[in-house]
């Protein structure tokens, strides 16, 4: 027992392999199936092991051939040709081609697909949300999917769409080998199967609860990985995330809050790393309130907010404030009409409330989220500092909040929250994502307010056919949003991430996750 | 005893249907779906709706007029008795998959938990009822009130930042390092390992049990200190310890002999009852230190509203709490010889 302890002891002693890197993500991923699910973790493992049709630059959202070289319209964007990369192998060996970019859109759209699994609990939900629902539906993008040839595919769509590149480009949509679904089933996806891709990295073992571990692809078409393995661990806790890279066990890790910029500035192991923003925190005002309805009392609220002040107070530096609802990457979508930010003004809020006939004030709710998000990262002390403001020019809050699941279905409950904090991460570099997912037509009812002339604007920004002509369009958005101020941005956050500080060429994209073949952990000890 | 077993069984088998009767309904009188919860900030009402269809929870709980058996209810009580405890909603996995991974983890965790409490409390409780009120014993309910009193989340985090942070001594969460790999056998990882002839990950796996173990095992140990002071004081005021005494026995053999194993007998309960609170405290205790047991599984499940793996893990627990109080009732017979089963 002596001599193997020692053995035990020594061999830990020498057990230190020369380059896993080793990545804290905040949870475990619910599952390896592409299409199929879309929280952050699991995105970022598919990142790894799956190539998209069409990829992002690296740190931007700008579009770059994926797994698709060329993709064209045709006149009237009612029709997108993709040519495919040829000589591209799945992890199985299998051939990368026409059919099986056929096989896997396919599985998303149509829900009588052999192979969706819809009967076993699949929902691929996303393709609905961000297209408008499947196959067979009144208001699906999608028409038809056609194989034109080997290295050729052809979207039919239903109606004009300028973004359906940028749309398979987000991370929800990697192709994988249509082999391996066959044969795992309905397993596919889960740690029982091996997800089979093009990425960069090769699934090798799933932990449940612990880890996923993924060997570099030596056959890889893009820029080769240049570690020996890849481990993402699942670190649920953000403090312990901290802690484990403080300690060196794990290398580089998301989602630290902000308040641990000062903890990771202070060590000199670690580099802070902030994600470039492409999110918006913002408050919801609902017209069903009475006081609300009117259009003098939501501007005189949003100028009695002082936004910078908060977001200087509560994001240490990791967020800015506008008067835009899209993220700064995208600013050449917003109107030169609208002031850059908003004018914080106490004493004119006072007097425009009390024109709306509301001089002495009233009181409203507003609901605080019960969840931390990069957008709201501690939103209680937020709401708090709302309310002060607002009181200063007489309208009482009453602040609120609920578990975060009651949270999400009482919004859209009649008669829904008066006055609410909620924010959105973005998919794809389009300021659809971020307009259409809150003004669209099939956005969420939270303030009962969904004008014809919004919605008109909304479908000619999906069909316009270039950034001028969609800048002209989010333009005028911009300006009737901002007038109307039903939705009061607040902040615009950059998520804070850290690494050890030999963790070389990691490109943080605005997405929230990348693919790590660009990094190198040369003098890792 | 063996008709008192066979009761005790079926009485076992009519509390895990009433349990999961009780966790059915309660799960589904959560506010707050699992499909709003998968969809999160997308939720729209339509959306939520078309996905409850899509999942099936639209169906009526426990009776559809059109199709007496097609309603939530009995479907799951079909699919329990033949063994199968569903699928998690949002991850497609069968709930006994998951149960079967990680139920070792937690086993493993609270059993480490548990010899750490039993291992320090009680010495420690005996210490203090010997030397009632010395120094010694001040100090021993002091620091077990603090203890008892002690946020798990706060221990474990302080634990992790002081031992693997400033001193470097263990690793601050997790189960293995990234260095290694165990093939399970049993699930038990340091177990696993020797089996397989890997002694560096066993010693590693030890390594990673240590501060989740001490978090986990803190309160146990806070309380079976105090029940064993208490009790082995009790005992000692005895008669028939004071007989012993008379009779001109040694002071070593008065109270290991006498006292102790009479002492014992309500540590044995408390160990039984703390079963339960382990597996509560492992929910804590998993998630801060990323210890993939079923605690952290299903407190993830409750946030998600993942109804099979809360009935799953639900009903999964209420069973281990019953077996364990079972072998606590069934070894009051081998420790007093005065109960009897019949």
């Amino acid at each position: 027992m002596k001599k193997l302890l020692l053995t035990a002891l020594l061999s830990t002693l020498s057990a230190a392999s020369a380059a896993t890197l080793v990545f804290g993500g905040n949870g475990e991923p619910v599952s390896l199936e592409s299409g199929n699910i879309t929280d952050g973790i699991s995105i970022l493992v598919q990142r790894q092991i799956y190539d998209t049709l069409v990829d992002f630059k690296n740190g931007t959202t700008d579009l770059v051939p994926g797994l698709a070289t060329k993709w064209t319209p045709n006149a009237n964007n009612t029709q997108w040709t993709f040519t495919l990369r040829k000589g591209v192998r799945f992890h199985d060996g299998t051939a990368f081609n026409a059919d099986a970019v056929v096989f896997n859109l396919s599985r998303w759209w149509d829900k009588a697909h052999p192979y969706g699994f819809r009967d076993q609990g699949r929902t691929f939900e996303i393709m609905g949300e961000l297209l408008g629902g499947y196959k067979g539906d009144a208001t699906a993008v999608i028409k038809n999917i056609v194989k034109v040839n080997d290295s050729t595919v052809r979207v039919e769509l239903n109606k004009p769409s300028s973004v359906l590149p940028n749309v398979l480009a987000a991370g929800y949509f990697g192709i994988a080998s249509p082999t391996a679904i066959k044969k795992d089933g309905a397993k596919y996806g889960t740690p029982a199967s091996k997800p089979m891709g093009t990425g960069p990295f090769i699934f090798q073992s799933w932990r449940t609860g612990d880890r996923v571990t993924l060997l570099p692809n030596k056959v890889y078409w893009g820029e080769k990985a240049k570690v020996d393995q890849l481990v993402i661990r699942s670190i649920k806790d953000a403090s312990q995330r901290l802690n484990e890279l403080k300690a060196g066990t794990i290398d580089f890790a998301n989602d630290l809050t902000p308040d641990s910029l000062k903890s990771v500035q202070g060590d000199n192991n670690l580099v802070d790393v902030k994600r470039p923003s492409f999110n918006v925190g913002f408050v919801s005002l609902n017209n069903r309130n009475t006081y609300l309805k009117n259009e003098k009392v939501r501007q005189a609220i949003s100028m009695a907010i002082n936004k910078k002040e908060i977001v200087a107070a509560f994001w240490n530096g990791l967020g800015t404030s506008n008067a835009s609802f899209v993220p700064p990457v995208m600013a050449w979508a917003n109107s030169s009409k609208v002031p850059a930010d908003y004018k914080f003004d106490p004493a004119a809020a006072k007097k425009m409330l009390s024109d709306a006939g509301y001089a002495n004030g009233f009181s409203l709710d507003l609901w605080y989220m019960p969840v931390s998000r990069p957008y709201f990262p501690n939103p209680k002390p937020i709401a708090e500092a709302i309310a002060a403001d607002l009181s200063a020019i007489g309208i009482k809050v009453n602040l609120k909040t609920e578990d975060w699941a009651k949270y999400l279905e009482d919004r859209n409950k009649e008669p829904g929250f008066d006055m609410y904090m909620i924010g959105w991460t973005g998919d794809y570099g389009d300021p659809d994502n971020f307009y259409g997912a809150y003004y669209g037509s099939n956005a969420s009812d939270d303030i009962n307010w969904n004008p014809v002339n919004v919605q008109t604007l909304l479908e000619q920004g999906r069909a316009a056919a270039t950034q001028a002509a969609k800048a002209k369009v989010y333009q005028q958005l911009h300006e009737i949003t901002y007038n109307a101020a039903y939705r009061i941005p607040m902040v615009h956050s950059n998520p804070l991430a850290a690494a050890r500080t030999y963790v070389k060429g990691w490109i943080p994209s605005p997405l929230g996750s990348e693919a790590f073949n660009t990094i190198t952990i040369t003098g890792k000890k | 005893m063996g008709s008192y077993l066979i009761r005790r069984l079926l009485r076992t088998v009519l509390v895990m249907l009433g349990i999961s009767l009780v966790v059915f309904v309660f799960v589904r009188s959560i506010p707050g779906d699992p499909a709003v919860a998968m969809l999160g900030e997308r939720a729209t009402a339509e959306a939520a709706a078309a996905l409850r269809e899509q999942l099936g929870l639209n169906k009526p709980w426990f009776f559809n007029p059109a199709n007496p058996l097609d309603a939530q209810y009995p479907r799951y009580m079909t699919a329990l008795l033949q063994g199968d405890l569903g699928t998690g909603i949002k991850s497609n996995i069968p709930v006994w998959d998951d149960l079967k991974a990680r139920f070792p983890a937690t086993a493993e965790l609270s059993i480490a938990a548990l010899l750490f409490a039993l291992v320090v409390g009680m010495p420690a409780g005996i210490l203090a009822a010997l030397r009632r009120n010395s120094g010694w014993d001040n100090l021993a309910t002091t620091i077990s009130l603090l203890g008892v009193s002690m946020p798990v989340f706060w221990l474990g985090l302080l634990l992790s930042y002081f031992f693997a942070v400033k001193l470097g001594w263990l690793p601050p969460s997790g189960r293995l390092g990234t260095d290694y790999d165990i093939q399970p056998i049993t699930g038990f990882n340091i177990l696993d390992a020797l089996l397989r002839g890997q002694p560096a990950a066993a010693w590693d796996s030890l390594r990673h049990l240590i501060l989740p173990a001490i978090a986990l095992g803190t309160i146990p140990l806070a309380i079976i200190a105090r029940i064993t002071r208490s009790s082995m004081l009790d005992v000692l005021g005895q008669d028939y310890v004071r007989t012993a005494r008379a009779k001109g026995l040694t002071h070593r053999t008065v109270t290991t002999k006498h006292a102790l194993r009479n002492a014992l007998l309500p540590v044995v309960t408390v160990i039984g009852l703390q079963a339960g609170a382990l597996l509560g405290g492992a929910v804590l205790t998993e998630t801060i230190f990323s210890w993939p047991g079923i605690g952290s599984w299903v407190y993830e499940a409750i946030s998600q509203r993942d109804y099979p793996i809360i009935q799953g893990g639900v009903i999964f627990a209420a069973l281990v709490v019953s077996v364990a109080n079972l072998i606590v009732d069934l070894s009051y017979a081998a420790l007093d010889p005065r109960i009897q089963y019949s």
